[in-house]
């Protein structure tokens, strides 16, 4: 893929652009809570298309694009099935314990609701697994850049990672979330037109449908059993695996996206940023993942000349598919000079709002969670807006470290990246146990916690899958590792909650005075009555659920 | 700061660059695979965007003066 003067120009316009929103918005920046929280007053509409954004990382867009083409439309179920019905759940149920609790972060909502040594090792994990993601996203990237343009990797990896931390550290939070819905709308306007060009090559929705194979176009018809459908998962570990207990603890839990409803300016904005973030989200796998399945089907395609019109590039050196590279390779097969700068544009916006999401949640963990819980207690605001900028630097610099380890070690990565899908798992039981039921005690939490953790690590240590894994023995073989990742995030899930339960009824319950705003039934839920109806959170919630129904029914 | 006037701005801008590629350089409107001339349609919805984005903030900013 050659770049013309004109791509470098989109692309010198975007940087220039993320810059300018940053020092635009340094003068707002006067306490800790400006820096870290956004001082609570955001904008719905921004902090609903930034609860998405930040997510939507630079390994999202390549790995959505590869899974289409792997797994087919049954990608989509990461997106229907796998966060639509876990964002309506956060609005509608927990929000108004986020919000109305004060928390400043999920670590400390998890304080005020159990104790010291929960939220400790929620933030310790926490920080840890941010700046690792940080870190493999910005090496996958690099990478990419690479192979694609010829980039090298230090400078396009140190390049970008300044640029985000120029903006994060003039504006804080506030910088980074302006910049995601930026990052959005150039996603959405340089990945559009792919989507539509490569889908029309192909014959259209029922071109591809008549030139794959039924599985790959259907994504519930081949459900029934793991061996039918190219995931090589069946019907219950994906409901139970990724539809509930990955999906919410993503979701909910996660304080990456927690973060950008906690901004919002009231507690009815909060509640609706995900509902409403829900409605972009739910068309999302259009622009994402339809390029990826309609690759497949032009490379079955032949031209004139007998020469297929799309080839899935190899991995260099060998047969196997490396599907990584279809996103690029359609876009270098289907733009010109122009749009091929502006889906450059958006594949770097993306990779920058996965970052600064990141480096945004670890800077307010980091200072709140640790720094003032455990290193300097009681210090005037000023100090830990300094320590919050510091952290800010640190972050990146640490993220950088963690893309060139990525880079000379590659399977300890691929090892990490799979341990964090299922860290999130045991603490939705947590969290679920700690809103709805008030008998749910700090022990409880904490052992529940723990066990949860060391039961995931134990099935994906005695439990093989295409040959991987099975360190400590092998009781079980899945038929994929997508299989073996939804079992371990449902037996992670399952272990926690019980002893959780069990823990809870032999220790003391706290008084319910101090649970008021953090338990349900001792929280007053907002109804807002004044509120117009579409502003409504229920409304929102079941619009949403029935648009999802209808899709997946679409392409059932 | 309204976030739709800078975003707003950036769009028109680039919806600009997209439509002037589209139209005076013929090199440039194909690639391998693509034969309609997708820079000029795309500048067009980019360009159509931006200003939607700018006419919203205005309003927004005369109605809260």
């Amino acid at each position: 893929m050659k770049l013309a003067p004109v791509d470098y120009i989109i692309l010198a316009t975007y940087f220039a652009m993320v810059l300018g929103i940053g020092w635009m918005l340094r003068k707002k920046v006067s306490t800790s809570g400006d820096f870290l929280l956004s001082g609570r007053a955001v904008p719905v509409w921004i902090t609903s298309l930034a609860f998405i954004a930040a997510n939507l990382g630079a390994q999202e867009l390549i790995g959505m694009a590869a899974s289409g083409a792997k797994y087919g439309i049954m990608t989509a179920h990461f997106y229907w099935v796998g966060a639509i019905p876990a964002m309506v759940f956060m609005g509608l149920f927990m929000m108004p314990f986020y919000y109305g609790s004060k928390a400043r972060s999920v670590p400390e909502y998890l304080k005020m609701r159990f104790d010291e040594k929960t939220r400790g090792f929620n933030a310790f994990t926490f920080a840890v697994m941010t700046i690792f993601s940080s870190g493999i996203s910005m090496y996958a990237l690099g990478l990419l850049l690479h192979l694609v343009l010829g980039w090298n990797f230090s400078t396009s990896v140190l390049a970008t990672a300044v640029i985000v931390l120029a903006y994060t550290y003039l504006g804080g939070l506030t910088s980074a979330i302006y910049n995601e819905v930026l990052q959005f709308f150039l996603i959405v306007a340089g990945f559009a037109p792919l989507a539509i060009l490569s889908c029309a090559k192909a014959g259209g929705w029922h071109g591809i449908v008549s030139r794959l194979d039924a599985n790959m176009t259907h994504s519930w018809s081949h459900m029934g059993s793991a061996s039918q459908n190219p995931m090589g998962v069946e019907l219950f570990g994906m409901m139970a695996g990724l539809g509930f207990v990955l999906s919410f603890g993503y979701w909910c839990t996660n304080f990456l996206v927690v973060q950008r409803a906690m901004a919002a300016d009231s507690m009815s904005a909060a509640r609706r940023t995900p509902l409403i973030g829900a409605i972009p989200k739910m068309f999302l796998p259009f622009v994402v993942i339809l390029p990826g399945i309609a690759a497949v089907a032009l490379a079955q395609m032949v031209g004139p000349g007998g020469v297929h019109l799309y080839e899935i590039p190899l991995k260099l050196g060998t047969n196997v598919k490396d599907y990584d590279q279809v996103l690029t390779t359609l876009m270098a097969k289907f733009y010109p000079a122009g749009i091929l700068g502006v889906g450059l544009t958006g594949l770097m916006a993306s990779f920058m709002s996965g970052m600064a999401g990141n480096v945004t949640a670890f800077n307010t963990v980091f200072t709140y969670d640790i720094y003032q819980s455990y290193i300097r207690k009681g210090a005037p605001d000023r100090h830990y807006l300094t320590v919050g900028r510091m952290t800010t630097i640190v972050g990146v610099a640490l993220s950088i470290g963690a893309a060139y380890l990525a880079q000379y070690y590659n399977n300890i990565m691929d090892l990490l990246q799979f341990v964090f899908g299922f860290v999130n798992a045991p603490l939705f039981a947590t969290f679920l146990l700690g809103m709805f039921w008030k008998r749910a005690t700090a022990n409880g939490a904490f052992f529940g916690l723990v066990t949860g953790t060391v039961a995931a690590a134990l099935t994906w240590g005695l439990t093989v899958a295409e040959g991987k894994g099975g360190v400590f023995g092998q009781v079980h073989t899945f038929p994929s590792v997508m299989a073996q990742n939804f079992w371990i995030a449902i037996v992670a899930f399952t272990s926690c909650f019980l002893v959780t339960v069990l823990v809870s009824m032999v220790t003391r319950v706290r008084k319910e005075s101090e649970l008021e705003g953090l338990v349900y039934g001792l929280t007053k839920i907002p109804h807002d009555e004044n509120a117009r109806w579409f502003e409504r959170p229920v409304v929102l919630a079941v619009f949403v659920l029935v648009v999802a129904v209808i899709l997946n029914i679409w392409f059932a | 700061m309204d976030l739709r006037v800078p975003s707003g701005w950036f769009f028109t801008l680039l919806g600009v660059i997209l439509v002037v590629m589209g139209l005076i350089a013929p090199g440039y409107r194909l690639a391998a695979l693509t034969d309609v001339n997708v820079n000029l349609y795309s500048g067009v919805a980019m360009l159509i965007f931006g200003l939607f984005l700018l006419l919203m903030a205005r309003r927004a900013a005369s109605k809260s003066r």
